[in-house]
């Protein structure tokens, strides 16, 4: 189910929420595994006993954990569980992948399982990891009651498409959780905002990435506006979805982590990842980066350190090469500003900025490809390449066409509108004003919202493949 | 602060609460008029269909279709995306000249030269040896009018180029001079009956024969909201359909073979239908015949058509003895040979753009 639904929004949500505030506070994360598990059974109810045992295999290892007394026995489980947490997601994501290269190397014709992706699996198997490697690690005590370690796992505001939120993050809100009007309004603003930036912007950009794949009038610009759309686009949705997932979360009294912090305006491959997708960044970091040695090993390691985090990065959002290439890309970067680059970066204002913006635009063409065939002829394309013209009439069209929301979007990625508003509202009257005026634009969005889901059926979501 | 918390707090509640509650007992409706298709019903559940998501996808679409205020909701998305973001089109339809128009584009080189060979297996099968006159004639959409430098419109001098080239077979009427933006409905693909009598002579005079263009105008008291009124969503005003009637058309003899019944000229229980356009030879029918009756004239004429022929081909019955419309998009040619003699008749191919450049339908 997408929070981007009719479904979702007036018929999931308002019954799931009524639930859960009627049930006494005891009973208040059985409601929330309940509702859950509708809500993810609702698009694949096959995959809820995949689920269902990638919970309880999660549960036992972390009682085992900690009851075991040795190391190497604690060990053991932990490895044991990874181990078959990360099968679980190498078999229903990557088995095609590696047996398709299999077949390539081998000259084989060994026929691909067409196996279902689980929605959310990704997910989903990277928070069981953290759980059990943190009580391994002895940084989490195991979680004793089933319903409340299932109802972590499975939370739907998170569950398919993030924050990946860890077990350390909301261990205490899973005990005793604060409700409130102030987390409800809160709550409620973030996810209406994440609502529009999803519906209003995301998808209005996505038609424009379909026309441009389907169009037959292709120019070297409308390749760089495709570019453009494309990387406005994705950060649109996900942002969204995670300003959506933070919201809900607190409407229920729970902190989730930030996702995104305005990436477009960083000035560094480096400062990138500190602001996009920050949860699997830091998660990263956590479980594979610092424990092969981070930068706290010679230098060569070190780069092999990044190139394998990066590499694993890029399998992480899809079973393709595009992925891998598009991970190892960020690994040269992130070499070459450690290397050198990184003080002339940070030093400059404008040249940094249009810097990342090129590679940023590289990159999500090559994140976007079908294949790295396709990859390298639409950078080749970007460059010249084909005797393309370098205007068209559909580009000229599709600017006028696009152009507001092109302009909303843009600004939208910085912090622009946000400074503007707390600097109005240092003025009293002004942030009286802006205080009434809040509950007719939440209602006016999502009027706007709804009207733009029932007449409109363009609405996929990119981060569910991952 | 705290005042603002529960009244946003508040605020939000009432609207999930309201709208959902409207959801949920509102009425099923089982037809949209605007958009002339039938709406999706609350699925009924069984293990099967939960298992396998169908239960689940259904009644995604039930909620869609039934949601409350659906065309008012469909309205204010057109609304906000011409006004507010400045949108060129909703749902590729746009309005110029008073007109909503459809942005009929790319061009579909496939499809054209499908339309050919489809049009070409007609004439090698039935009319190659037969001894009748072949036309051909291509309509264009009133993209071709109103698109101008701003939108986007196909390539018409190459869909007419290559049409040609698919169709040597006939000799090609061109009629894209005697139509304006004015000859069609405003809200609406079609043309205007009571502004094609010109095209129609234009036709006539070069499969040479003559047309009696004395008719009587007639107004249907309905207002007529056409196609685009329902894709567009926008507020667009009604308009009336005219028809044109005189003698001839009063006595002729009109049957519907797919029903195997006489029909009249103008069928007026469509005028109160979901298509009032469909008073015309009432509406996409396989094939039909009109005999005039006050005629001693023994030529024939065969019409392939799509559905602005059934507008077209009254004006054209004074000037023949009989008329068949044939559209091969609702039977397949193999079979019309059953009904139809193609000895020494006029044959016009008459399509239009839009279904030219989305064949796929013609069998």
């Amino acid at each position: 189910m997408l929070f981007s639904s009719i479904v979702f929004l007036y018929y999931f949500l308002p019954v799931a929420l009524l639930l859960y505030f009627i049930a006494p506070k005891k009973f208040r994360n059985t409601v929330l595994l309940i509702v859950s598990l509708v809500f993810y059974g609702w698009g694949e109810p096959k995959h809820l006993l995949l689920m269902t045992a990638s919970i309880i295999i999660g549960y036992l290892s972390g009682l085992m954990i900690e009851a075991f007394h040795t190391q190497r026995a604690k060990k053991l489980v932990m490895a044991a569980s990874v181990t078959i947490s990360l099968g679980f997601l190498a078999w229903f994501k990557y088995t095609d992948f590696f047996i398709e290269n299999f077949n390539k190397v081998f000259g084989l014709s060994i026929p691909l399982l067409k196996i279902a992706l689980p929605i959310g699996i990704s997910f989903y198997t990277f928070q069981i990891l953290s759980y059990t490697v943190d009580v391994y690690r002895g940084e989490v005590p195991a979680q004793k009651n089933l319903i409340n370690l299932a109802a972590y796992i499975s939370l739907f505001p998170q569950l398919i498409a993030g924050p990946i939120v860890r077990y350390s993050q909301v261990e205490n809100e899973l005990r005793e959780r604060e409700y409130s009007f102030s987390n409800f309004a809160i709550g409620m603003r973030r996810f209406v905002l994440g609502l529009g930036k999803k519906i209003l912007i995301a998808n209005i950009l996505g038609e424009l990435c379909d026309s441009f794949r389907a169009s037959g009038d292709k120019s070297v610009l409308f390749y760089w506006l495709y570019a453009a759309a494309f990387a406005l686009h994705i950060y649109f949705d996900f942002s969204g979805y995670s300003d959506m997932a933070i919201g809900l979360g607190r409407i229920m009294g729970f902190h989730f982590p930030e996702n995104f912090n305005y990436p477009f305006i960083s000035k560094s491959a480096t400062e990138f990842w500190r602001r996009w997708h920050i949860s699997l960044g830091s998660w990263f970091r956590d479980y594979v980066y610092i424990p092969l040695g981070g930068n706290r090993v010679k230098k060569s390691r070190w780069f092999l350190n990044i190139s394998i985090v990066w590499l694993l990065t890029g399998l992480w959002h899809g079973a393709a090469w595009n992925f891998v290439v598009w991970g190892l890309f960020f690994a040269v970067l992130l070499i070459t500003e450690k290397l050198f680059l990184l003080k002339y970066l940070e030093k400059s204002k404008v040249f940094s900025r249009i810097y990342m913006i090129f590679v940023l635009l590289i990159s999500f063409v090559i994140f976007n490809s079908a294949d790295m065939e396709e990859a390298v002829s639409y950078i080749g394309a970007m460059f010249g390449e084909g005797e393309l013209p370098l205007v068209s009439k559909e580009l000229g069209y599709y600017l006028k066409d696009y152009g507001i929301i092109l302009i909303i979007a843009i600004i939208g990625a910085t912090p622009l509108i946000k400074n503007m508003v707390l600097k109005i509202r240092e003025n009293h009257t002004a942030e009286i004003i802006t205080d009434c005026l809040e509950p007719a634009v939440l209602v006016g969005l999502m009027l706007v919202t709804t009207a733009f889901l029932v007449d409109g059926s363009f609405n996929p979501f990119l981060y569910f493949r991952f | 602060m705290k005042h603002k918390n529960i009244i946003v707090s508040t605020v939000m509640i009432l609207f999930f609460l309201i709208l959902s509650l409207f959801a949920w007992i509102k009425p099923q409706d089982s037809f949209s008029r605007s958009e002339r298709r039938k709406l999706s019903q609350l699925p009924k559940m069984s293990f099967e269909n939960l298992i396998n998501a169908k239960y689940m996808n259904d009644f995604e679409d039930y909620t869609l279709d039934q949601f409350p205020l659906r065309d008012e909701f469909r309205a204010l998305k057109a609304q906000v995306s011409f006004n507010v973001l400045r949108r060129m089109d909703n749902n590729d339809i746009y309005i110029s000249q008073g007109h909503a128009v459809k942005m009929e584009y790319p061009l579909n080189e496939n499809s054209v030269k499908r339309a050919g060979q489809r049009f070409s297996y007609v004439y090698d099968k039935y009319l190659k040896d037969s001894g009748s006159k072949v036309y051909v004639s291509v309509i264009p959409d009133k993209n071709y009018f109103t698109a101008g430098k701003d939108r986007l419109s196909l390539d018409y001098d190459k869909l007419v180029s290559d049409f040609k080239a698919e169709t040597e077979f006939g000799q090609y009427i061109d009629i894209f001079d005697c139509l304006q933006i004015d000859d069609y409905y405003r809200t609406d693909t079609h043309w205007r009956q009571e502004r094609i009598l010109p095209l129609a002579e234009r036709l006539a005079k070069a499969m040479g024969t003559e047309l009696n263009i004395n008719f009587t105008e007639k107004t249907l008291d309905r207002d007529f909201y056409g196609v685009y009124y329902g894709q567009s969503a926008l507020p667009l005003a009604g308009e009336k359909i005219k028809y044109l009637t005189n003698q001839v058309l009063d006595k002729a003899k009109v049957f519907d073979f797919q029903n195997n019944r006489e029909i009249p000229v103008y069928d007026m229980e469509k005028a109160e239908g979901k298509d009032p356009y469909e008073i015309f030879l009432s509406g996409p029918l396989s094939l039909v015949t009109m005999e005039n009756t006050l005629s001693s004239n023994d030529r024939e004429l065969i019409i392939f058509r799509d559905s602005f022929g059934s507008s077209l081909a009254p004006l054209l019955l004074s000037g023949y003895g009989k008329i068949t419309l044939v559209d091969i998009r609702y039977i397949h040619p193999d079979m019309i040979g059953k009904y139809i003699d193609f000895s020494n008749k006029d044959v016009l191919f008459l399509y239009s753009t839009s279904v030219l450049n989305n064949s796929e339908t013609i069998k």
